[in-house]
């Protein structure tokens, strides 16, 4: 494990340039979430109307719902500009700062209404793996994804790897959920989730 | 131990994981250069994913944004470098709102037993790091309510050093203590109602902290009850014992 570990694992300073981030205009939002965290109501507008779209789109993928969608945007926003003080920017960027935000808050959504579907279902398998809608929601996901580089990266996982990312990054899967749904051992979902995202983030680094 | 919350690392980065497990990593993730570095790296490439999925907003999104943080107080900056990944409390308050049934409101009593509050507090002190810290007193405060009824009283729980505190007037039993072991991996606890005729009525289930700290609360009708269970169920829980008790409080 931990030779595995050493491999994969590359020191990235968290100032450097950031796979896929966007190269121009990462320092401005950063400074603009500085400023929001210092009170600057104006800055947090200039923010929102940079990063609004992100979030509801993300929490659209995710909750599906759109009215659901626009509460858990709505309740990320505000999460943003309540913790924005907490914002370090030599530690990532302020778009994945936001959007880890926001996809905590979808997540978290997720499941506490699958939490009531359960109470509501007492027989029947708990998380039912529904592997015959995976290529079509793999295909509704790579017409979702519009960004050629995202589409890319993609490409370049395998099948399995994609199911990993689809069912937790995108379904709010905990590891456990994945592991029993697909059958396979937990160690092995955990690995599989991590090697998806450094495929993803090494591959992204090539190409830009 | 340690070990196992280095492989969260790429389910933390897309929040696949339980409260408990969220805690655990972040726990760890100050103490580990390696992790925070990596974990850097995977929230950005999780980022562009998320970013890929920009959709317009509604317009009526900005107003009620605005509207809201004009009212809404900002927190202050943390000291120390741990401040990788905000925490979202609000949310996690609000699930457990949609788990836990909307409790009655008992008065809390100025003069309350003695043994239970020294209880409560055992809870409270062994608690959890920030994570959690919201949707832990939202529980606390329902425990210290059944703790602080007039009729509340309490009963050893061979699970570590742990309690029960029970209150009929309440409709609940509290359980909480200190060194309780972990169950076996995918297990958690999960309590159960075992009432004169033998059938068992299905209670919450409970992880306890790496520090062995746990607290439940149960909702039940003490009518008919003759004692109260303890076992290990996978994850998520079981709607009959599907192990022997690990231990069992008679009433």
């Amino acid at each position: 494990m931990s030779a595995g570990r050493e491999r994969r694992l590359r020191a990235v300073p968290a100032t450097a340039a950031t796979p896929g981030a966007p190269a121009t205009g990462a320092d401005e939002l950063a400074d603009l979430l500085v400023q929001s965290g210092r009170g600057d109501a104006e800055a947090f507008e200039r923010l929102y109307d940079r990063l609004a779209g992100s979030v509801h789109g993300l929490a659209l993928r995710i909750v599906r719902d759109p009215q659901i969608a626009e509460d858990v945007a709505q309740e990320a926003l505000v999460e943003v500009w309540r913790q924005a003080a907490r914002y370090r920017p030599g530690r990532g960027s302020a778009r994945a700062w936001v959007l880890t935000i926001a996809h905590r808050r979808a997540v978290d959504r997720v499941r506490s209404e699958q939490a009531h579907a359960d109470r509501l279902m007492v027989h029947g398998p708990r998380h039912a793996p529904d592997l015959d809608d995976q290529d079509a929601v793999i295909d509704q996901m790579h017409a979702e994804w519009q960004a050629a580089r995202v589409r890319q990266g993609l490409e370049q996982l395998t099948a399995l790897q994609r199911e990993a990312l689809e069912l937790t990054y995108y379904k709010g899967y905990t590891n456990r959920q994945l592991a029993d749904s697909l059958g396979i051992p937990l160690g092995t979902a955990k690995a599989r989730i991590r090697d998806a995202l450094i495929r993803l983030r090494d591959g992204w680094e090539v190409t830009t | 131990m340690t070990e196992n919350v280095h492989g969260l690392l790429g389910a933390y980065a897309v929040d696949a994981v339980t409260p408990e497990e969220r805690a655990a990593f972040e726990e760890h993730l100050p103490a580990c250069e390696e992790c925070a570095l990596e974990l850097g790296s995977l929230l950005e490439t999780a980022a562009t994913l998320g970013a890929a999925e920009a959709a317009t907003p509604p317009a009526s999104l900005r107003a009620s944004v605005m509207e809201q943080v004009g009212r809404t107080a900002q927190l202050p900056p943390v000291g120390g470098d741990d401040a990788l990944v905000a925490q979202a409390p609000a949310s996690r308050e609000r699930e457990r709102d949609a788990r836990a049934p909307r409790r009655r409101v008992w008065p809390r009593l100025a003069v309350a037993a003695a043994s239970a509050i020294a209880l409560v507090s055992v809870g409270i002190a062994g608690g959890s790091i920030l994570a959690d810290r919201e949707a832990d007193l939202a529980l606390e405060k329902d425990v210290m309510m059944v703790a602080s009824a007039p009729d509340a009283h309490s009963l050893d729980l061979a699970l570590g050093a742990a309690h029960l505190v029970m209150s009929e007037k309440m409709h609940s039993v509290a359980a909480m203590g200190d060194d309780c072991p972990t169950p076996k991996d995918g297990m958690e606890y999960q309590l159960w109602v075992v009432m004169e005729d033998g059938s068992k009525h299905a209670g919450p289930t409970f992880m306890p902290d790496d520090d062995g700290t746990f607290m439940a609360l149960m909702d039940m009708e003490m009518e008919g009850a003759v004692a109260i269970a303890v076992t290990e169920e996978p994850m998520g829980g079981s709607d009959q014992p599907t192990s022997t008790e690990v231990a069992v409080v008679d009433l």
